[in-house]
C-alpha cells in the first residue's frame, strides 16, 4: 500500500510536468493545425536560459524562470512570424517539418555555446518528509505547486477571459471567427507568447527534476505527443488528463513489469484508448482528419 | 594549449619525422606505425599525452637499434573522438600511409569502428576501450586492449565490496552493453563468492526521474549500490537517494562519479561515495621509466594520465613481438607473439632494451608494463589494476588499489 502510494506520487508529479509541453503543443494543433515538434527545444531553450540567469548571480530560481519565460516567448513568436505564418497555407506535413527544423537549430545553437557538459539550477537539496514511509520531496512539492499554477493560469486565459473565447472561436471554425471580426494576428502572438512561456516553464520544471541538457526537451518530447493524442487533440484539458493518466499508468507499472518495460505499458494505454475512442479522452471528431 | 597551437605542433612533429624516416628508407627495414588518439573532442584532456607516450617509446626502441631488424616509424593522426573522423583518419593511415598497425584509439565507439578496417587490412590494432563487444568481434585475434572492460570493473566492485564488509549489495544497470556488462560482471563475481545480490533494475535512459526505480531497489534494503552508470543519470539518481534520507553507500565507476558530479550535486551529496578507475602498474620499475620519460616530455608527472602509460606499453610491446618474430617478420608472425612477450612464463622485463637483450640470447621474457602487469587473455584483455577513490569533502581520495 505504501509502495503504492509512492508510486502514486511519483506518477502524479511526472504527469504535471509532462502536462506543460503537451499543453503547448495541443494549443497550436488546435489553432494552427499542425504538432509542433520544436515544442521539446523551445523547453531547452527555457532551461539553458534560466540556468545562464543563475550563473549570472541572480540566485532566485523563480526570478530567473520569469526572465526564462519571457525571453522564450519572444523566440516563439519571432519563430511564429518568420516561420509558421507563412506556411500556414501550405499543407501541415510542411509545418511540421518546418518545426523539426526550428527544434534542430535551437538545440544545435545551444550545444554550440554552452557545449554537452550537463548543468543543474541551483535549488538546496533538502530531505523528503516521511510520514509512514510515504515520502514526499520539497522539491517535488515546489515543481507541483508550479505546475499547477501554471495550468490554472492558462486555463483561466482560456475559458475567463475574452482572448481565450476567441482563441477558442478560432478553433472551432476559423472561417467563421474572421467572419465575426476576430483579428487573427494579435491572437496568433499572444498565442505563441504564451506557448513560449508554457514551453519554458515546463522546461525548468523538467530540468529541476532531472538535468539541463542540449537534449533535455527533445527527448521528451514522445510522451508530452503521447499524452496530447491520448487526451484528445485540441483540447487543453484532455492534454493535461492524458499526461497523468499516461505517467501514472508507467509508474504503478513497475512492481509487475520492472522498470524497462514502464514505456511499453503507457503506450499500450494510449492504443487501448485510441481503439474505444479514435478522436481521444476529449477529442472533437472534426479535428481528427 | 589550444587547437592552433596543438596543430602548430603536430605539424612540425610531422615534418621532423619525414627526416629520419627518408634516411631510413634507404637502409630497407621500416615498420610504419599509425597512431590515432583523440587529440580533439571528447578525448582531449587524454589524446596528446597519449600520442606523446607512443612517440617518447618509439624513440626508446629507435634508440636501442630497431626492433626486429626494422626501424619504428611514426603517422599521426587525430580521432577527434568521433567515429567518422576516425574512419576517414583510419583509411588514411591504411590505405596512403600503408601502416602495419593503429594503436591509441580511445573512446568504443571509435575502435568499434576502425577494427573493420584494420581486420580487413590484415594489421594490428591497440586500444583503450572498455566496451565488452570489442571482445567478442575481434575474430582475427588482432585487436589489443590496454584498458579493463567493463566486466573486470564489476569484478573490481565485487573485491571492494568484500574489503568493506559490505553484505547486501544491490545493482542499478543503465541499459546499455557498457552499464549492464559493469553489474553483470559484479553479480558474476559476487555470487561466485558465495554471496547474495539483494536487487536489481535496468533502467531507461532520458527520463526525467528514476525515483521509482530507486524505490524498488531501497525497498529491499541493501547496505550498498552498486551501479553502471553514467554522469546525467547519476546525478538524478544521487539527488533523488539523498532527498529520500535513506542512509546507503554508492559504488560507481569513474567515469560517473567524477568531479562534474560533485560540481553538479555538492559536497554534502557525494561524502563517502567510492568511485572505481583503472589506475597505472606504479610500484613497477617499468612505470618509474615510464614516469621520468613523460615528465621529462610533458612536465606533468605520468599520473596525470592513465591512458599515456597505455599506448607507451602499446608500442613497447609491438617492438618486444617484432623482436621475438624475428627479422623481417610478417604482421602475422608478429601479432602471434604478442601474448608470448607479455604474459607469465618468461624473465620479468621493465624496459625494451632489456627485453630485446634477453631476446637476443633466445630466453623467453615477460614484460610488465607501465600501465598494467599486462598478460593478454584469450580475447586480447589485459587486467590492470582498479583504484578505489572515496569522496571526502568533494575531494577524490585514493584509499586503496584493487587487484583481482
Amino acid at each position: 500500500m505504501i509502495q503504492f502510494l509512492n508510486l502514486l506520487i511519483n506518477g502524479v508529479i511526472e504527469g504535471l510536468v509532462v502536462a506543460l509541453p503537451a499543453l503547448a503543443m495541443t494549443l497550436v494543433m488546435g489553432v494552427n493545425r499542425f504538432p509542433n515538434a520544436a515544442t521539446g527545444d523551445l523547453m531547452t531553450t527555457g532551461a539553458y536560459t534560466a540556468v545562464i540567469i543563475q550563473t549570472l548571480g541572480v540566485s532566485s530560481l523563480l526570478g530567473a524562470t520569469v526572465v526564462a519565460a519571457l525571453g522564450t516567448a519572444v523566440i516563439s513568436v519571432i519563430s511564429y512570424e518568420l516561420i509558421f505564418k507563412k506556411l500556414a497555407r501550405q499543407p501541415m506535413i510542411a509545418s511540421l517539418l518546418a518545426a523539426i527544423g526550428l527544434g534542430f537549430l535551437l538545440r544545435s545553437v545551444i550545444s554550440f555555446f554552452a557545449g554537452h557538459d550537463q548543468r543543474t539550477f541551483k535549488v538546496p537539496l533538502v530531505r523528503a518528509w516521511n510520514f509512514d514511509g510515504i515520502r514526499i520531496l520539497p522539491s517535488d512539492l515546489n515543481i507541483t505547486a508550479a505546475a499547477l499554477v501554471c495550468l490554472l493560469l492558462v486555463f483561466l486565459l482560456l475559458y475567463r477571459t475574452s482572448f481565450g473565447r476567441q482563441l477558442r472561436a478560432v478553433s472551432d471554425n476559423p472561417d467563421l471567427a474572421r467572419a465575426s471580426g476576430i483579428r487573427a494576428r494579435s491572437l496568433m502572438i499572444g498565442l505563441w507568447l504564451l506557448v513560449g512561456i508554457i514551453s519554458a516553464i515546463g522546461g525548468v520544471l523538467l530540468g529541476m527534476k532531472a538535468v539541463v541538457m542540449p537534449e533535455l526537451g527533445w527527448d521528451h518530447l514522445i510522451p508530452a505527443f503521447a499524452a496530447m493524442v491520448l487526451g484528445g487533440i485540441g483540447s487543453p484539458v484532455g492534454a493535461v488528463l492524458g499526461a497523468l493518466i499516461m505517467c501514472v499508468a508507467q509508474e504503478l507499472s513497475v512492481p509487475l513489469l520492472g522498470p524497462s518495460y514502464k514505456l511499453v505499458l503507457s503506450f499500450g494505454v494510449l492504443a487501448l484508448v485510441l481503439l474505444v475512442r479514435p478522436s481521444g479522452l476529449m477529442g472533437r471528431n472534426e479535428l481528427v482528419r | 594549449m589550444n587547437r592552433r597551437n596543438l596543430l602548430k605542433l603536430s605539424a612540425t612533429s610531422a615534418a621532423l619525422q619525414m627526416l629520419p624516416g627518408l634516411a631510413l628508407a634507404q637502409t630497407g627495414g621500416v615498420f610504419k606505425v599509425g597512431t590515432l588518439c583523440p587529440v580533439t573532442g571528447a578525448g582531449s584532456p587524454y589524446g596528446a599525452g597519449m600520442q606523446q607516450a607512443i612517440r617518447m617509446a618509439v624513440d626508446e626502441i629507435n634508440a636501442a637499434g630497431g626492433a626486429g631488424g626494422f626501424k619504428i616509424e611514426l603517422f599521426t593522426e587525430d580521432s577527434q573522438t568521433k567515429p567518422d573522423a576516425a574512419v576517414l583518419a583510419a583509411k588514411k593511415l591504411i590505405e596512403i600511409n600503408k601502416v602495419q598497425a593503429i594503436l591509441g584509439t580511445w573512446a568504443s565507439g571509435v575502435t568499434l569502428a576502425v577494427m573493420p578496417l584494420t581486420d580487413a587490412a590484415n594489421i594490428i590494432q591497440m586500444n583503450t576501450s572498455g566496451a565488452p563487444a570489442i571482445s567478442n568481434l575481434d575474430t582475427k585475434d588482432l585487436v589489443w586492449r590496454y584498458q579493463a572492460t567493463n566486466d573486470r570493473f564489476g569484478q573490481a566492485f565485487a573485491e571492494i565490496c568484500k574489503k568493506n564488509g559490505y553484505k547486501r549489495p544491490a545493482t542499478m544497470a543503465f541499459n546499455n552493453a557498457s552499464g549492464l556488462g559493469n553489474t553483470q560482471g559484479f553479480t558474476k563475481a559476487w555470487e561466485a563468492a558465495g554471496g547474495k545480490v539483494v536487487a536489481h533494475v535496468t533502467y531507461e535512459p532520458n527520463r526525467p526521474s528514476y525515483r521509482s526505480e530507486l524505490q524498488k531497489i531501497l525497498d529491499a534494503k541493501p547496505d550498498v549500490i552498486v551501479t553502471g552508470s553514467y554522469l546525467p543519470d547519476s546525478t538524478i539518481i544521487l539527488r533523488e537517494w539523498f532527498q529520500s534520507g535513506v542512509p546507503v553507500k554508492w559504488i560507481m565507476p569513474g567515469w560517473a562519479a567524477n568531479p562534474d558530479l560533485v560540481k553538479a550535486l555538492g559536497n554534502e551529496v557525494c561524502e563517502g561515495l567510492i568511485s572505481v578507475d583503472s589506475v597505472s602498474n606504479e610500484k613497477s620499475a617499468s612505470y618509474a621509466h615510464f614516469d621520468a620519460l613523460y615528465k621529462k616530455a610533458t612536465g606533468k608527472p605520468g599520473s596525470t594520465n592513465v591512458y599515456a602509460a597505455m599506448t607507451y606499453d602499446m608500442a613497447i610491446v609491438m617492438a618486444l613481438a617484432m623482436e621475438a618474430a624475428g627479422p623481417g617478420a610478417t604482421v602475422a608472425r608478429i601479432n602471434a607473439k604478442i601474448r608470448e612477450v607479455g604474459n607469465p612464463g618468461g624473465t620479468a622485463v621493465f624496459t625494451f632494451a632489456k627485453g630485446k637483450a634477453l631476446l637476443a640470447k633466445k630466453e623467453k621474457i615477460n614484460y610488465e608494463g607501465a600501465s598494467s602487469k599486462l598478460d593478454f587473455d584469450q580475447y586480447g584483455d589485459v587486467t590492470p589494476d582498479f583504484g578505489v577513490y572515496v569522496i571526502e569533502k568533494g575531494e577524490f581520495v585514493r584509499r586503496d588499489v584493487v587487484s583481482i
